[in-house]
């Protein structure tokens, strides 16, 4: 029969062309092999399907470690910089296609996750208001600290999202490249988590201020935030290392700030001041923080910190990197102390007991869960004492 | 800040105001452009000579969530054809040989195009200073790891349900032997994310994605659909449709530019560099997978080529740039010709190269032979009598003791790869364009096809150093680099790569080829 078919012609459904195609199909299959990508040692027992879809993606020569391809760039930046190379970061690997997320999310089974995620705060919210929970909130809490402080911290997520735009462009592997995106579209819905709780209050409180600008203002002039903001702008935009920028960022900035204005002061007191809608958005935060620190400790302690040539370097320079940014975090903390002489005080709750104890919590996680990892000393009673400095 | 009485009073109604309600994505993404701030380090890590303006707005306005909402509708529904209906009907065993073989080499390559702008458009949002502007690369970000993922899944679906998996299984791998890689990463992989970022984002928005994503996922998809394949059709039909998405922000990028004095300079030639760089690899990439890569036709690639590149792109959507300055490139009639012989011309290079493949290449038909010459008049006298004739010496028999390679050798037709496109061709033999140039840079020969690579090279060679295939294996046995780079399939001896896919014909092994004694030479050392 012809080989020209007409237009709308189907091989699959038309019994003629798809007679000439079974002529030619070989009666075995040609290949018993039916594994994709069987070359890949998996991180587990076999290949998972993130594995098999992820995997090698990236055409790295040979001279990055762990990259398939050889030779050299074919084209390269004004002046001759490649495409990728291995002086984008002082750490170094032995494979940078190790990196496994530990919850194996491929693209599909991540916009799953925070597709379900967005129906359920839709239903939520609903809830919330049909139910008029707006009604036990605190005024000065509302108007206050959420309006201003949660506002502001807004910009704390947005900009620690953006520090993932050169990551994202620089980073030497597949499944970094992939993870390093995922954890900062979290960050950017941090931020826009906490722009739609104010929307939303500004729905059910007439007056409540939906703007941006006296978040914006405590953010850029304010005293609380001084700390972080200024440790914010030089991770995102004065560091050029990716690795750095994501130890900077997740390791110790998130880690320890992040980790305490989320859980211990907004997530811990909202209760306190009658909030219920709070918790639910900075549970969301959390569970995202959750996932970040399984990526960027796979990342860092067990591909890094364990590399088989590199590890000991690597930790030497992971402890370097926290002399470098443990301090301005430590600032960045004990500026937001300030915050405390804003709020209605509750005995045990908002007093320096329970704020010590929140901090304590804080420090001793990070060094369990970070520090004693690459052999760190950390101090975690001086730490909360400098930190308590800043109460007025 | 003191309680307004206003909120007091507010406070008060909310005793009575208890309507269910919600906060949808357009009353978020509202609020998006003041999320940024002025600072004095506030600034990207990848210079451009553009000024990319503060308040540029993006097209589709979406959030994190409500991104993945929509995304997640559509895997649904593609996962769900892919998994259910589609593996019922034994799809992967409905697809000609011919096609298969195909979608090795596309679905891969396409992947790598995908993966790569992960990097780029990673870049981009780094470049931009407007938060919209930033959203918009954002979600393209995530998209492309979507399509990296959806490629991926394609040459999965063939390696569980096809045929034959080889080459399906391990792309990821073999794909770097043969003489059609380096070029696929000059447009696919560096030229998306090495240079200045507009330059880059003209690379991969307005010319990769805007003109040749039609005919790649598009119009590949009547072929596959005409060949039996409906898998493709499912998966890159989805793909396109964030495409579009894209495409707008390829125009965002010009209109962030448009007001800058850098953009009236510069512009114009970055696009013209751009669309002759994309142009130089597809144009004859597509029309060889197509025509040659196919059993049924759909039409000849030169109409595709003119309705997709010619009309709708150099015509329509650069039309409609011609606002902000933009000129439809000057190298796109130098393209047209391109159109008609270079893909014919590439595909007589790469079936005496098929040794060095991850697919199965055919030789055309007798049935195929008249509707190349029905299409292409002249096409039998210049390219049909040497398929014959190497039909004839038993070119897909391994008892033949012949590949089409040493043909070309024994005619004395050199085969060269331009430096800059690292696209290869034999400018004694080619109908299309192509003629020989030769510079020489830093004590080492440099080969070029046309007047624009060589020009973009005379201009800054430091940018185009790469080694070609002939330069990397110049003195190497041909099975001994097929074997050292997995080119074999599991019985490690027969190899992935096919000079037919006729299901009785025999299949070449390394020892067949190692019988040849065939070993690389690089041609410009005879220069």
């Amino acid at each position: 029969m012809a080989i020209q078919i007409k237009t709308g012609q189907r091989g699959l459904t038309d019994p003629e062309l798809q007679q000439v195609i079974q002529d030619a199909v070989p009666d075995e299959p040609l290949e018993t092999n039916r594994k994709m990508n069987y070359f890949v040692k998996p991180r587990g027992r076999r290949l998972s399907e993130y594995e098999i879809l992820c995997c090698y993606a990236q055409p790295t020569p040979d001279w990055i470690p762990g990259g398939l391809d050889w030779g050299d760039w074919t084209q390269k930046f004004h002046g001759g910089r490649p495409s990728w190379g291995n002086e984008t970061t002082e750490m170094k690997s032995t494979d940078w296609h190790k990196h496994r997320d530990p919850a194996k999310r491929w693209h599909a089974l991540y916009v799953k996750d925070k597709a379900e995620e967005w129906r359920y705060t839709q239903r939520f919210l609903k809830q919330f208001s049909g139910d008029g929970q707006i009604r036990t909130m605190d005024p000065v809490w509302r108007d206050e600290v959420l309006n201003d402080y949660l506002g502001a911290f807004c910009f704390n997520e947005y900009g620690l999202f953006n520090s993932h735009s050169s990551a994202s462009r620089d980073c030497l592997g597949d499944t970094l490249r992939m993870s390093i995106a995922m954890i900062g579209l979290d960050k950017v819905d941090n931020a826009q988590m906490i722009q739609l709780e104010r929307t939303f209050i500004a729905k059910l409180v007439p007056g409540f201020p939906e703007s941006t600008d006296e978040p914006k203002k405590e953010w850029t002039q304010g005293a609380i935030y001084k700390g972080a903001r200024e440790t914010v702008e030089d991770i995102w935009q004065a560091t050029y290392d990716w690795n750095e920028i994501l130890w900077a960022g997740h390791q110790v900035h998130d880690a320890i700030f992040g980790q305490f204005v989320r859980r211990e002061f907004f997530l811990r007191l909202s209760s306190y001041y009658g909030d219920s809608l709070t918790p639910f958005f900075i549970n969301q935060m959390q569970l995202y923080h959750s996932q970040t620190k399984g990526i960027t400790d796979d990342m860092f302690f067990y591909c890094l910190a364990d590399d088989a040539e590199f590890g000991d370097y690597n930790r030497r320079l992971m402890r370097a990197w926290t002399d470098k940014w443990l301090p301005r975090t430590i600032n960045a903390l004990k500026d937001f102390m300030g915050i405390f002489a804003k709020i209605p005080e509750i005995d045990h709750v908002t007093t320096p007991d329970a704020i010590e104890a929140a901090l304590t919590r804080v420090f001793d996680d990070w060094t369990e869960d970070y520090a004693d990892k690459i052999g760190y000393k950390a101090d975690t009673t001086a730490m909360v004492k400098t930190v308590m400095s800043g109460l007025k | 800040m003191a309680i307004s009485a206003a909120t007091k009073a507010a406070t008060d109604a909310l005793a009575v105001n208890r309507a269910p309600t919600s906060v949808n994505a357009q009353e978020v993404h509202r609020w998006l452009q003041s999320f940024t701030w002025d600072f004095d380090k506030n600034r990207t890590k990848y210079p451009t000579k553009y000024k990319m303006a503060n308040d540029t707005k993006e097209q589709f306005k979406l959030i994190a969530k409500e991104y993945a909402r929509m995304e997640s509708v559509k895997d649904e529904r593609q996962f769900g054809s892919l998994q259910d209906v589609l593996t019922r009907v034994d799809a992967g065993n409905k697809v000609h040989p011919k096609w298969n073989e195909t979608m090795k080499i596309i679905s891969n390559f396409l992947e790598v195009g995908e993966y790569n702008a992960i990097a780029a458009t990673g870049m981009l949002w780094d470049s931009a200073t407007s938060p919209e502007q930033k959203n918009g690369y954002l979600a393209q970000t995530l998209d492309e790891i979507r399509h990296t993922n959806q490629c991926g899944y394609v040459n999965y679906y063939f390696t569980k349900h096809g045929q034959d998996a080889a080459g399906h299984n391990d792309a990821r791998r073999t794909r770097t032997i043969g003489p059609l890689w380096k070029g696929m990463k000059r447009v696919f992989s560096d030229g998306f994310i090495s240079g200045d970022a507009v330059e880059c984002s003209i690379n991969l928005q307005l010319v990769g994605e805007a003109c040749f994503t039609n005919p790649l996922i598009v119009a590949v998809t009547e072929w596959a659909a005409a060949n039996g394949d409906e898998i493709t059709p499912t998966v890159f039909l989805s793909i396109e449709t964030d495409e579009l998405r894209h495409m707008a922000n390829g125009y965002q990028t010009v209109v962030s530019i448009a007001n800058d004095e850098a953009a009236s300079k510069y512009l114009n030639t970055d696009l013209n560099n751009a669309f002759w760089t994309q142009q130089k690899y597809f144009t004859p990439v597509l029309g060889m997978a197509f025509e040659y890569g196919s059993h049924f036709k759909v039409e000849p690639w030169v109409k595709t080529w003119n309705r997709w590149v010619y009309e709708d792109w150099g015509g329509i959507w650069i039309g409609r740039l011609g606002k902000y300055g933009v000129e439809s490139p000057a190298s796109l009639r130098d393209a047209k010709k391109d159109a008609y012989w270079a893909h014919h011309d590439l595909f007589l290079l790469a079936y005496a190269l098929w040794p060095t493949g991850f697919f199965r290449l055919t030789l055309p038909t007798k049935e195929e032979m008249d509707w190349f010459e029905e299409n292409y008049p002249g096409w039998y006298d210049h390219y049909g009598v040497i398929y014959e004739e190497w039909r004839a010496r038993g070119c897909e028999d391994p008892n033949s003791g012949f590949i089409p390679l040493m043909w070309f050798i024994e005619n004395n037709h050199p085969i060269y790869i331009d430096r800059v496109s690292q696209v290869p061709f034999c400018p004694s033999l080619c109908k299309g364009a192509s003629t020989l140039r030769v510079h020489e840079y830093n004590g080492k020969k440099n080969t070029f096809s046309d007047d624009w690579g060589e020009r973009m090279w005379l201009s800054e060679p430091e940018r185009y150093e790469c080694q070609n295939m002939f330069e990397q294996y110049a003195g190497r046995e041909l099975s001994e680099v097929i074997a050292e780079l997995h080119g074999v399939r599991s019985d490690g001896k027969t190899l992935i790569a096919q000079p037919h896919t006729d299901k009785d014909g025999k299949m070449w092994t390394l020892d067949d080829i190692k019988a040849l004694n065939c070993v690389f030479s690089d041609p410009v050392d005879a220069l």
